[in-house]
């Protein structure tokens, strides 16, 4: 689990650089709004905390990977180097030392400034945003590590940002699992939300699916054929170790699992038939929640775990059905297309993406899970697959297969700010994003 | 009494006498015999031995040696002429062996070609089987029948269209359906084994109609006996 934390090395010291913002109660921008509009937002060049040693190629460091990450979130709109009008020598890094007329002149709404200092492998460094046009500093931090650690301490810093700005702390602590087929076999492999440090999971040598990540993100419950037969299989991350834990004759499939990680749905055909049950992960007891000859697969819970949605092609074309959490209560969710499946609940509750048929082409919709009219996020060329939503609920992850291969990409809720997540000579495909594993 | 013993005492008499008569005559040609052989044995010798008087004991050893040796030669020519018998035996043993092996190779491939029943394939997110796909079925059932202790793997597979899960769940009910129609055409159910293999093991790697056409379908693996 602690490769997949921040490293334990990087303590955080968080000095209270300042009394928190404005007394009055905080007033997020609703980003999910339609009229939202992207902060305009500048990022200075960090300074050297002391005069030496000069070194300017940290100092861009800093301030690029800032950037960057900050453009990841897709919430803002940073503002061009060369227009900054600052005289970087004379200008400091506190409020007192900063003219925010030279910043609210250009467009900027929000101000990062920061500064590091290093002494052998140690590395400190201090991030503060400024509200330029109220002049006051949002947010401060000083984080204290190793060299190297620098990239750890900016994805805190923003996930410190998106906090003040829109109530919750971002995605910096995620990973995505999917599965990379080669020729000879298929692996799951973890990758960071930003596209970087992938990391192979499993090394079963055979065709592998389905990876579930438990929601305290110690668990990943997925389906190897490693024995011949599509069992169900348990990694700990924590511990490294993989066993087996169901394998009743023909499919075993996982779904979603409980939000104390000891439930977890499974698809299984042990009874001759596709259905869905409710197991203990503990004891491997299975309450059975479908009973009709027809496919019933890939359940998600609501969060509330009061419902679950699956799909069913009990009407003769797959659809996504929602039942109460005991199986009762089965009514059918959509209606347009011959072809609706892998439902994915929003971890707000209101919506549930899919992938939908339209024209021959799959594409990524997203329903109201009360019913309605769907909403068609994405329209380009390929199949979309295997839609998975941020713990935030603000993105989602799917594969879209084109010709000749596969790849894993994001886009936000709305079907906007596509980008590629990986790509490489193997398919990519079944994305599915981690709790945050902070 | 008396003139029986008399009679044994004759008898045993001219016994004494034509045995005495036998044993001399045995001699007398023996003695001839040795005599010839002395004078055989003086012609062949007394060349070496004149030409060579003093060096008569190695001339010995060299004809000792050259009768070792020829003995050695007799004996390995011996040990050959039985070796060749024995690997003769041997090959013919193997050749037999071989043959019945080949024969029973060309049984079994013969058997498994029997029973060997084609692909059978689907429309579209359906699993019902076509007429084709019964006939296919009807034509390779009686196979089973005949050759009881083989048994039958039923794969299901999905073209790449489609969630990975929904396929395997597809892919299964492909192959529950085949595997039912040959159990109901008199193949015992223990006899059938079903595995659903999705949309992730495509038989053609293309990307239109013709590919995924062929790929939803039922593959049949022969599982001859365990010997």
């Amino acid at each position: 689990m602690r490769n997949l934390k921040l490293p334990a090395v990087l303590s955080l010291l968080l000095f209270p650089l300042f009394s928190a913002g404005p007394a009055c109660a905080k007033v997020y921008i609703d980003i999910d709004s339609p009229s939202f509009q992207q902060f305009p937002i500048a990022v200075a060049d960090f300074k050297p905390l002391r005069p030496f040693p000069e070194n300017e190629k940290l100092s861009l460091l800093f301030s690029d990977t800032l950037s960057r990450d900050l453009t990841l979130t897709g919430y803002f709109h940073l503002l061009d180097r060369k227009a900054f009008l600052e005289d970087p020598k004379r200008a400091g890094i506190t409020a007192e030392g900063i003219r925010f007329e030279d910043w609210t002149v250009i467009g900027a709404e929000y101000l990062v400034k920061g500064g590091f200092q290093t002494d052998g492998r140690e590395l400190m460094a201090e991030f503060r945003l400024f509200d330029v046009v109220r002049g006051e500093l949002v947010v401060g931090k000083r984080y204290a590590g190793k060299s190297g650690d620098h990239n750890r301490m900016v994805m805190q810093f923003v996930s410190e940002i998106l906090l003040a700005l829109t109530g919750e702390a971002g995605l910096f602590d995620t990973r995505i699992a999917f599965v990379k087929k080669s020729a000879a076999a298929a692996e799951i492999y973890t990758i960071h939300f930003d596209g970087s440090d992938p990391r192979r999971v499993t090394n079963l040598n055979a065709l592998t699916l389905s990876p579930r990540w438990s929601p305290d993100g110690r668990f990943l419950a997925f389906t190897s054929y490693k024995e011949g037969n599509p069992d169900i299989y348990l990694r700990d991350l924590e511990s490294g170790s993989t066993r087996k834990i169901v394998f009743y004759p023909g499919l075993n499939l996982p779904g979603s699992w409980s939000r104390d990680s000891k439930r977890l749905l499974v698809t299984l055909s042990r009874d001759g038939n596709q259905e869905i049950y409710d197991m203990n992960v503990e004891n491997n007891l299975l309450l059975r929640l479908t009973r009709d000859f027809s496919i019933d697969v890939s359940p998600v819970r609501s969060p509330d775990e009061r419902r679950i949605a699956f799909v069913s092609n009990r009407n003769g074309s797959p659809q996504i059905y929602i039942m109460d959490a005991d199986g009762a209560n089965v009514r059918r969710l959509t209606y347009l297309g011959n072809y609706n499946t892998s439902p994915a609940w929003s971890p707000k509750g209101k919506k549930i993406a899919y992938e939908g048929s339209v024209n021959g082409r799959f594409q990524i919709f997203a329903i109201d899970a009360e019913g309605g009219d769907p909403q068609q996020l994405t329209f380009e060329g390929g199949d979309h697959e295997s839609p998975s939503w941020s713990p935030d609920g603000r993105y989602l992850v799917y594969c879209v297969r084109g010709y000749g291969g596969s790849r894993i990409e994001i886009m936000n809720a709305g079907g906007q700010g596509v980008r590629v997540l990986h790509e490489d000579k193997d398919a990519s495909q079944s994305p599915f994003w981690s709790p945050h594993l902070r | 009494m008396k003139r029986s013993w008399g009679w044994v005492g004759l008898m045993a008499l001219v016994l004494c006498f034509s045995v005495l008569w036998m044993t001399g005559c045995a001699k007398k040609r023996t003695l001839q015999e040795g005599a010839v052989v002395t004078q055989e044995q003086k012609a062949v010798a007394q060349a070496p031995a004149e030409a060579a008087a003093t060096t008569a004991p190695d001339t010995r050893a060299a004809r000792d040696r050259a009768l070792q040796d020829q003995a050695l030669i007799d004996q390995a020519a011996r040990d050959a002429a039985e070796k060749a018998a024995r690997e003769a035996a041997a090959k013919a043993a193997k050749d037999a062996a071989d043959r019945a092996k080949r024969e029973a190779k060309e049984k079994a491939a013969a058997i498994l070609k029997e029973l060997q029943i084609a692909d059978v394939n689907f429309d579209y997110d359906k699993y019902n089987l076509k007429p084709e796909a019964q006939e296919i079925l009807k034509k390779g059932a009686p196979a089973y029948l005949k050759y009881r202790d083989y048994k039958l793997v039923v794969e299901g597979h999905c073209d790449e269209r489609g969630t990975a899960e929904y396929n395997l769940a597809l892919g299964e009910k492909r192959a529950t359906e085949a595997a039912k129609y040959l159990t109901d055409l008199g193949i015992e159910k223990e006899r059938i084994k079903t595995i659903s293999y999705g949309k992730e093991m495509p038989l053609d790697q293309g990307h239109d109609e013709a590919a995924w056409a062929k790929n939803r379908r039922a593959h049949f693996v022969i599982f001859p006996p365990v010997k």
